[in-house]
């Protein structure tokens, strides 16, 4: 009993926290909500880094870019529709990473599959290859003479490591 | 010297292809004749490309712009330290680079077993010298760096040389530069060595533990190089382009990454078959993906198929290394089809938990990075071929895809080596992991306590206190084993011990370099900055530091024009230092570039970059980043560059093995020529 209640007050907290993180998200500032388009998209310079890092002085595309998404938040936008008016203008390039739609959720699946193929592959051979431990002898093993033992105990200090 | 240069060109072709012929012929024949006329071809393919490539480099020392590629990269302004790299600079020239370098490891390959691998030196020279004739080629026929400049008239043409050169893009002219690009090539170039003896072992049925033993060498070595090569690249990303970070998911830096994780991989699983004499024909798909990538990538970023910030370094010789890719592929993967039945496995695996499971399992991981890295890359051409659509694939993709397998990886640094060869009991999983874990689940509390609240960010510095735990406890645990057997003190054991197998401790040094590493990304989470425009006398916090503006002074060098801010920097109230960021015009490249001011310690880099002048205010536009742990990145990989030299020192172990060997190779050759 003891313990469901503590699970229900953690559950509890887990959904306090959950909301009190949407609401801190929801509570974004224009700026921050800019910050993050500018991780999102990249700079059409021909930079190929992202709004934010794009290091050319004086870039025109970039001034473009920001200069859209500051008419969008002053509009009061939300970012997703800040993000498919760039893509409107600019097309899907500017994204810096392709939407998982259509054919590009391939490039979001594949290297997931890869992984899974390659586990299956792994998980296979192991299995094929494992050899079930050989059962001990019935015969009890030779006792090694004084010579031999210490002969072998030498080798194997030497491999000791 | 356009015209000794040229000459020497057209000589190392010839060499490269009488090479490959007499090398493939000595193999056949089994003569010793032909294969001494091959090595000698060899020395002379070395000689020519050295000649062509000290015939470039007089050229651009002396500022001949009547060569096209000098008047192109070069310029009367250029620092004598830059006209170096000006060789590599541009695609002709990169390619003979190329070519020279492939030329000196043939060579020491050749020079390197005069009396050892007699058997599969013949088509080691065949296919290396192959490979010579590709690159020599391409060299001379569609990027020739000796081409001149000349001026068509109605009387004729005439020689032409302009009074100066376009100079040097402004974003080489950087220290880190003039070695960065020499280390990758070292590293692509390298892996052909490799490859060769691969395809020789198969060609020759020599599939035995030596070709494996030997090959390891020759892919550690640029292995490492191809490793000190990215570091490098990053380094250079960090000074030079601004952006305060080191690593961008660039398609050239991708490039250099996938033959970095395959050779990393095969690294390992070469280790089962000289163990247990498993994993044979995987061995072997791993020498050919390695070598395949590396061509691949330059195939990838040179052809010009894919944007990149390396922009400078694109041409039109993409259908020569798809014909050669092409070529690679069929004829290893033929050969290894045929060789199949000599690559049986020797022994099966005796446990599930056991080391050899745990490579198995790294494999497969390195493999399904290689497979990200490689489709995240190549999907923007995919895309526009199949759906006629140009999609970035950047950073978030990347980080994505990559942050889980990186730490999947991680976690097996550290659990691999923990487990015994052949089989591991519960018990002994049991004493290996629990310090190991206590250590780590101890530092994942302080941290969580102290504020690291991310996921991947707190996984990743726990795995780090894992692994690093899991390698002091294996040097720890060896050390006392050899106190005890040997009468020792502690440092003499470890020394000893470390001494005894290189190989085993110098893989846990590169080992704990990674954890370097990853302490290094980790710190990437925490990453502040902000920007303002400045004057002299304007104020600039950044968390806990605030900046003054000091003044702006303005100058002139032999080969740019610069404008440096002057900011003088205090830390809760208390005067820190003054930086100095700089901005920089290249004038005979008319091209502008930031000069950052940097202040590093362990925990954290101050990074401040003017990116120009604010065209309303006229002030300067200041950019500021705290950048925590990276100098940790470029710790991590000065460690596994140490790793790495250590685990090349041959062990005593070793030293006797390969004398052995060699006393075999020569009983069997001398029964083979005579």
């Amino acid at each position: 009993m003891r313990r469901t209640m503590s699970a229900s007050r953690l559950l509890k907290i887990v959904v306090l926290g959950l909301a009190l993180a949407s609401a801190a998200m929801a509570a974004q500032t224009p700026a921050q909500i800019g910050k993050d388009i500018g991780n999102k998209v990249i700079c059409l310079c021909g930079c190929q880094t992202s709004l934010n890092d794009c290091p050319m002085p004086h870039c025109d595309e970039k001034a473009a870019e920001r200069h859209l998404i500051s008419m969008d938040l002053a509009e009061g936008k939300a970012e997703p529709v800040i993000l498919q008016d760039l893509v409107n203008k600019y097309g899907e390039r500017v994204l810096a990473a392709p939407p998982a739609h259509g054919f590009n959720l391939t490039a979001w699946f594949l290297p997931g599959v890869g992984l899974l193929i390659g586990l299956f592959l792994a998980i296979t051979i192991v299995r094929r290859w494992h050899r079930p431990a050989v059962q001990a002898a019935a015969t009890p093993a030779v006792p090694l003479d004084g010579n031999l033992r210490s002969a072998v105990e030498n080798e194997m200090k030497k491999y000791i490591d | 010297m356009n015209q000794v240069g040229a000459v020497g060109l057209i000589a190392a072709l010839v060499f490269a292809v009488y090479g490959m012929i007499t090398g493939a012929a000595a193999g056949k024949l089994r003569s010793p004749r032909m294969l001494k006329s091959a090595q000698r071809a060899v020395l002379g393919f070395f000689a020519m490309t050295t000649l062509a490539v000290v015939s470039l480099e007089y050229l651009v020392l002396t500022n001949n712009f009547h060569s096209a590629y000098v008047a192109e990269y070069s310029s009367r302004a250029l620092p004598v330290l830059y006209k170096i790299p000006v060789l590599w600079a541009g695609q002709q020239g990169s390619l003979l680079f190329w070519t020279w370098l492939l030329s000196i490891y043939v060579a020491a390959a050749v020079l390197l077993n005069r009396k050892k691998n007699r058997q599969l030196m013949p088509y080691i020279i065949a296919i290396s010298m192959g490979v010579g004739t590709f690159f020599s080629m391409v060299t001379f026929s569609v990027a020739n760096p000796f081409n001149e400049l000349n001026l068509a008239s109605a009387s004729g043409v005439t020689p032409y040389a302009p009074p100066d050169g376009n100079g040097l893009n402004p974003a080489l002219q950087f220290h880190s530069m003039v070695a960065h690009p020499p280390m990758l090539y070292l590293g692509y170039v390298g892996m052909a060595i490799p490859f060769a003896f691969a395809m020789s072992a198969l060609m020759t049925r020599q599939l035995g533990d030596n070709w494996i033993r030997v090959t390891r060498r020759w892919v550690m070595v640029p292995w490492m190089f191809l490793g000190i090569g990215i570091v490098l690249g990053g380094q250079w990303a960090y000074h030079v382009l601004g952006w305060g970070g080191y690593w961008a998911w660039d398609p050239v830096e991708n490039a250099s990454l996938l033959p970095w994780l395959a050779g990393t991989a095969f690294l390992h699983s070469v280790m089962i078959q000289e163990k247990r004499g498993m994993l044979k024909v995987w061995n072997m798909v791993l020498v050919i993906l390695t070598f395949f990538l590396s061509i691949f990538g330059t195939f990838l970023t040179r052809s010009g198929i894919i944007s990149s910030v390396h922009a400078f370094a694109k041409s039109d010789i993409g259908p020569w290394f798809s014909v050669f890719l092409a070529i690679i592929a069929a004829f290893s993967l033929t050969v290894l089809f045929l060789r199949l039945d000599f690559l049986k496995s020797e022994n099966r695996l005796d446990s599930i938990a056991s080391r050899e499971s745990g490579f198995l399992f790294n494999n497969w991981i390195l493999l399904a990075a290689v497979l990200a890295v490689l489709w995240g890359t190549i999907f923007p051409v995919i895309s526009k071929a199949i759906e006629n659509v140009t999609v970035t694939v950047g950073p978030p993709f990347f980080n994505k895809v990559m942050i889980p397998i990186g730490l999947l990886l991680l976690f097996l640094t550290g659990a691999g080596p923990m487990l015994a060869w052949r089989k591991t009991s519960f018990q002994s999983i049991k004493r290996n992991f629990t310090f190991p874990l206590i250590f780590a689940a101890v530092v994942g509390g302080v941290i969580f306590y102290a504020g690291v609240h991310r996921l991947y960010t707190w996984m990743s510095l726990f795995l780090c206190a894992f692994v690093a735990a899991s390698i002091v406890a294996e040097f720890y645990k060896g050390a006392r084993t050899r106190m005890k057997s040997s009468k020792e003190n502690f440092f003499a054991a470890l020394y000893n011990l470390t001494m005894r197998n290189t190989r085993r401790y110098g893989g846990y040094v590169v080992h704990f370099g990674i954890v370097l590493l990853f302490v290094g990304f980790a710190g990437q989470a925490f990453r502040y900055e902000t920007q303002g425009l400045m004057g002299p006398g304007d104020l600039l916090r950044a968390k806990n530091y605030l900046f003054r503006c000091e003044g702006i002074s303005t100058g002139q060098k032999a080969n740019y024009q610069y404008e440096t801010v002057d900011l003088s920097v205090t830390k809760d109230g208390h005067a820190l230092t003054v930086m100095h960021p700089e901005r920089r015009f290249y004038m005979a490249e008319q091209q502008p570039i930031s000069h950052i001011a940097l202040r590093s310690n362990l925990a954290q880099d101050l990074y401040v970059v003017t990116e120009g002048t604010d065209p309303n205010s006229g002030k300067a536009i200041i950019h500021v980043i705290i950048n925590p742990l990276v100098q940790w990145v470029w710790i991590g990989g000065m460690v596994i560059l140490l790793g790495t030299i250590l685990a090349l020192i041959p062990s005593s172990i070793e030293r006797q093995m390969g004398k052995l060997h060699k006393d075999q190779e020569e009983a069997v050759a001398a029964h083979h020529v005579g």
